[in-house]
């Protein structure tokens, strides 16, 4: 019996102790981690331990909440991302002091599985820890789920990668570093177009992100005079064979001569690498949207040797040649030894623009840093080039770049920026795949 | 005929290998022990995530050293839930409930250390654990069929499946510990009264399962453009579907299952999909009318019948 009950504990202890690192572990590494960096050049001279820093003048420390896909279907860029995060807010302290302010940034991130109900407990959770600014959720069905109740707690969401048209919505607490996808559909219809595309099946996630984006594709390719078909396939699956055999059906039988497809990085690497196994899907050409860029399983041999074959191009919001963003992405590499991926220059500046928005606003409340945030974002100049937001709260000036996956790199692949989109036309710098 | 045809059978078979091999191990462990373990996803993600590390870590990439790590990880892994959790339960008379509920608890508990360990990989490598792509293993042999390459997907997953299968009825059939463990499932008690070690043989029968499920999981690393830790998690309602088809008691049954419900997700999908304009998307609908049906139509635990002890005999026979 004692031994019994003993085993019965210990069950329960295990039960624990896994709860408790799934909810806690990305927050308590992470936050750890930014305190001990940034602590370091304190204004008082005799602080020589970073983290109790109870000699120094009460030094007023914001906490920015961040809601990040560590796991799920966004987690190979979001792992970058962590990292950038990290990055943004040591330069963000190590800016505000250089001005003379004596405050601290703390980063607390969580994971949030790039599941919806995870980014809207996230968020009332850092509501409950009294946080007015939070750093994301990455996905548009995220920012949809968290979004009433953002506003109704006026707490300042700034998304650096959400671009579902439909969420283009002024006077909210909602703001997004990074154009709406009104903007990429247009870009990736002229890119299929003058590819040569007329009649397209267009793949796409059935959530927020791809249905919009499928619509606005869909009406832009019109537009210019081509055909579009949408497909839209069921999210979260382990693996998506049999929606690529059925979507190999569909361009057969539409006798369609492109693939247009809207998805994240793992069901979007999945989709590649069933399509690179498949006939018919490797004699047609491929566009794709920006999700998947920079997630290391398109770098496989399979789907590098299919991005040749079917010449795949896709297209991302990018500021093609600026310097800030070449700077960010050598220190990235240097200090953790990864490549930039989609949205990262977008996440950065989201960071800055939030810690010099609760500065503005002088005071720590949702209301005021909204409005402030409006004001510093008009003369931000960051990575992702010029701030400013447009009357709904997203990037005003939102450029584009076409991507390519090319032989060469360590892992046998690499993304490359190809191409730039301007004044309606897609103008390519390099010709890949030749 | 639908275009693209030849796909969609390739799938097909695919998926009822992954089926097979994924859920007759479940229903050989619950009619054994009497545990409806919902920690079975993770023997499937462990045994992938084996592969993984071996790839991503060591550089290895043959799939037979890869296979054999992968059973004594997934089959250790299942021995030792049963040491701490299952069977101390167990003893202490809890219901079936409770033993599933505490299975889902250890199905938590094993992600998220999953998680931790490919964090922890991911800080030393630089590599992305949380996703990992296709392995291309060297040690798969090309087999072409009417002009067309098999997949290596499918050239192991026949393997496997067969392998497992052979053993299986060998085990079960020609072995003194398979007729214990076939004992053992019909009548626990009278099993331990005439003398049949009871659980030793049920952490042989877990040792068995958690294996095969985890070399079903290095066979899911070939196929897969995608591996992520919760690989397992999203294939679990699939294979429990699979194993009530089966009554959670016939190994045929099952079997039988396996190609059943991976028929309707591919066949069917792709047929209403061409001639209905299905959406693509409903796929999970249909397996789960079909688990609904199984369960409605044979009651208590579906096709095999289930618990009823004359059930179990007949079954097991099977």
């Amino acid at each position: 019996m004692a031994y019994s009950t003993r085993a019965v504990a210990l069950a329960v202890v295990a039960l624990m102790v896994g709860l408790a690192a799934g909810y806690g572990l990305a927050a308590a590494t992470t936050g750890g981690r930014a305190t001990a960096t940034v602590t370091v050049g304190g204004s008082v001279a005799t602080v020589t331990v970073p983290v109790t820093s109870t000699a120094a003048p009460a030094k007023k420390v914001f906490s920015i909440g961040f809601t990040l896909p560590l796991s799920g279907e966004l987690s190979s860029i979001g792992k970058i991302w962590e990292k950038v995060a990290q990055l943004a807010i040591e330069d963000l302290n190590r800016e505000v002091q250089a001005y003379g302010f004596n405050v601290e940034f703390r980063a607390v991130i969580l994971d949030d599985g790039t599941s919806d109900e995870k980014a809207l407990q996230n968020v009332q959770s850092f509501a409950q820890q009294g946080i007015k600014v939070v750093i994301g959720p990455a996905a548009s069905s995220q920012v949809k789920v968290v979004k009433s109740y953002a506003d109704s707690n006026k707490i300042v969401i700034i998304s650096p990668s959400s671009t579902a048209p439909t969420l283009a919505i002024p006077n909210d607490f909602i703001f997004r570093t990074v154009g709406s996808d009104a903007g990429q559909a247009r870009v990736l219809a002229t890119l299929a177009y003058q590819e040569g595309a007329r009649k397209v099946v267009v793949f796409h996630r059935n959530d927020e992100y791809g249905k919009a984006f499928a619509d606005f594709f869909e009406r832009y390719f019109k537009e210019v005079g081509g055909t579009a078909i949408k497909v839209p396939y069921q999210t979260g699956l382990p693996d998506y064979a049999s929606e690529v055999a059925a979507l190999a059906s569909k361009v057969q039988s539409e006798g369609a001569d492109a693939v247009v497809l809207i998805a994240f990085d793992t069901d979007g690497a999945n989709i590649l690498s069933h399509a690179a196994e498949t006939p018919a899907l490797s004699s047609v050409r491929w566009f794709i949207s920006e999700g998947p860029h920079g997630a290391e399983e398109l770098l496989s041999q399979a789907v590098g040797q299919f991005a040749s074959k079917v010449r795949l191009l896709g297209t991302r919001p990018l500021f093609i040649a600026n310097p800030l963003y070449e700077d960010l992405k050598s220190r990235v590499a240097q200090k953790f030894n990864v490549e930039l991926s989609v949205f990262c220059e977008n996440l950065y500046d989201a960071v800055k623009l939030a810690g010099w928005a609760i500065l503005r606003a002088g005071t720590y409340d949702g209301e005021a840093i909204r409005a402030a945030l409006v004001e510093v974002a008009k003369t931000y100049y960051g990575p992702s080039g010029w701030a400013m937001f447009d009357s709904a709260g997203d990037k005003a000036q939102q450029d584009y770049g076409i991507w390519a996956i090319v032989p060469g790199g360590p892992k046998g692949y690499q993304f490359k920026d190809v191409g730039l989109y301007e004044r309606g036309t897609v103008i390519f710098l390099e010709r890949p795949y030749q | 005929m639908v275009p693209g045809m030849q796909q969609v059978v390739l799938n097909t078979v695919q998926y009822a290998l992954f089926y097979l091999v994924f859920s007759i191990p479940l229903t050989l462990s619950y009619r054994t022990t009497k545990v409806m373990n919902f920690a079975h996803a993770n023997f499937i993600t462990y045994g992938a995530y084996t592969a993984i590390f071996l790839h991503g870590v060591l550089g290895l990439n043959t799939m037979s050293i890869a296979a054999v790590a992968a059973f004594l990880v997934a089959g250790s892994m299942a021995v030792l839930s049963n040491l701490l959790v299952f069977a101390p339960l167990q003893r202490r008379g809890s219901s079936l409930s409770i033993v599933m509920i505490a299975s889902m608890g250890l199905w938590i508990v094993y992600k998220y250390l999953l998680y931790i360990v490919t964090d922890i990989a991911h800080h030393y490598t630089a590599k992305n654990f949380v996703s990992y792509g296709r392995i291309t293993y060297v040690d798969i042999p090309r087999i072409v069929v009417g002009g067309a390459e098999l997949s290596q997907a499918l050239v192991a997953g026949l393997a496997v499946a067969s392998i497992t299968i052979a053993s299986l009825y060998v085990i079960l059939e020609k072995t003194k510990i398979g007729r214990a463990m076939r004992a053992v499932a019909d009548n626990p008690v009278l099993a331990e009264v005439s003398g049949i070690p009871r659980a030793l043989v049920a952490n042989l029968t877990w040792f068995i399962c958690g294996g095969i499920v985890g070399v079903g999981g290095v066979v899911w690393t070939s196929f897969s453009g995608a591996t992520t830790p919760e690989a397992g998690d999203s294939m679990i309602l699939q294979v429990f579907t699979v194993g009530f088809i089966g009554g959670l008691v016939s190994l045929l049954r099952t079997g039988i299952g396996a190609v059943l419900i991976a028929t309707i997700e591919n066949m069917g999908i792709a047929l209403l999909n061409t001639y209905l304009n299905v959406p693509v998307s409903f796929k999970p609908f249909l397996t789960f009318t079909t688990l609904i049906a199984t369960l409605i139509l044979f009651p208590p635990l579906g096709a095999g019948g289930g618990l009823p002890y004359r059930f179990l005999r007949r079954g097991s026979r099977r």
